[in-house]
């Protein structure tokens, strides 16, 4: 039942032409949240007592942060349901993923890295976050080097996709760094279990900017996937009619 | 809530000397998000016209 489920909505075709019919409005909608949120947080909240102005860069540095991570989960789900139920989608989604996930993952370093400079007082540690962040944007360009050097698409779908879920370790080593080593980064300030540790008055910007950049990185993924079906189902006679 | 908390439009720039931090961030975020939407977008321009041409 499953599989007839996912075959059902998955095929490309389908998605294609979903993709066209909600592309415009979650790109408007994201932009406008986006962009209302990131003004709402860098103008329109008080100073923070102790990092002063500098905290702002926390507008954009945590959803590129909480992005980079989420982003590398959905490959993995998308890798496994490509090797349980053959779905040719999810082995598009995999690949049109890998360099928007490198993208939010390089933005999480660097960001975190002008922010290092005057809270911490230098721009790189080799602490257990920064380093697991590396190592994942490290993971990001591998394989996108590593689908890339195939000709065959297929043997290289299959083999992206176990790397993607071996590689899947890092995610909650990322995540839990913070707890299980002593490290200059400072713990998650928004939990699912506990009471968020920033002033309502910083949250929620924050939440609309953590809301805003992931429709707009979803926006990404749909220009890629799209590309990748484009390029992967040139020779289909559907493509034809379509284009 | 929504009260402006700087003085002056120089003040919002210069953020206390934390100004050069924030907004070159704001600076890269926004040109990587640029780049990807461009690059794909004239991807699939680009790919929509061969397929049309080879039709």
């Amino acid at each position: 039942m499953i599989k007839k489920f996912i075959h059902q909505f998955a095929s490309p075709k389908t998605y294609l032409f979903q993709v066209d019919r909600f592309y415009h409005y979650i790109f408007y909608i994201s932009l406008i949240i986006y962009v209302f949120s990131i003004c709402w947080g860098l103008l329109f909240t008080p100073e923070d007592f102790v990092q002063g102005n500098s905290f702002r860069i926390i507008y954009l540095h945590v959803p590129a942060s909480f992005l980079s991570q989420s982003l590398y989960a959905a490959m993995a789900i998308a890798s496994a349901t490509y090797l349980i139920w053959r779905v040719k989608l999810a082995a598009y989604l995999v690949i049109a993923i890998a360099p928007i996930g490198a993208m939010t993952t390089f933005i999480a370093l660097v960001s975190g890295s002008i922010w290092g400079i005057p809270t911490w007082g230098t721009w790189w540690q080799w602490d257990a976050r920064i380093t697991s962040t590396l190592i994942l944007f490290i993971m990001y360009l591998g394989l996108i080097s590593l689908h890339n050097s195939f000709s065959n698409f297929e043997k290289a779908d299959k083999l992206l996709s176990w790397l993607v879920i071996v590689g899947a370790v890092n995610i909650p080593i990322i995540k839990k760094s913070v707890d299980w080593w002593s490290t200059l980064h400072q713990s998650a300030s928004i939990t699912l279990t506990d009471k968020p540790s920033i002033d309502v008055v910083m949250l929620y910007p924050l939440i609309g900017s953590i809301i805003g950049f992931f429709g707009l990185v979803i926006c990404l993924v749909l220009l890629s996937s799209k590309n990748q079906i484009l390029i992967r189902e040139k020779n289909k006679s559907w493509i034809k009619d379509y284009v | 809530m929504f009260s402006f908390v700087f003085n002056s439009f120089d003040e919002a720039i210069y953020m206390n000397g934390h100004g050069i931090y924030v907004w070159s961030v704001l600076i890269i975020v926004t040109i990587s998000l640029s780049i990807f939407f461009i690059i794909y977008s004239s991807k699939i321009k680009k790919i929509k016209k061969k397929l049309n041409e080879s039709n």
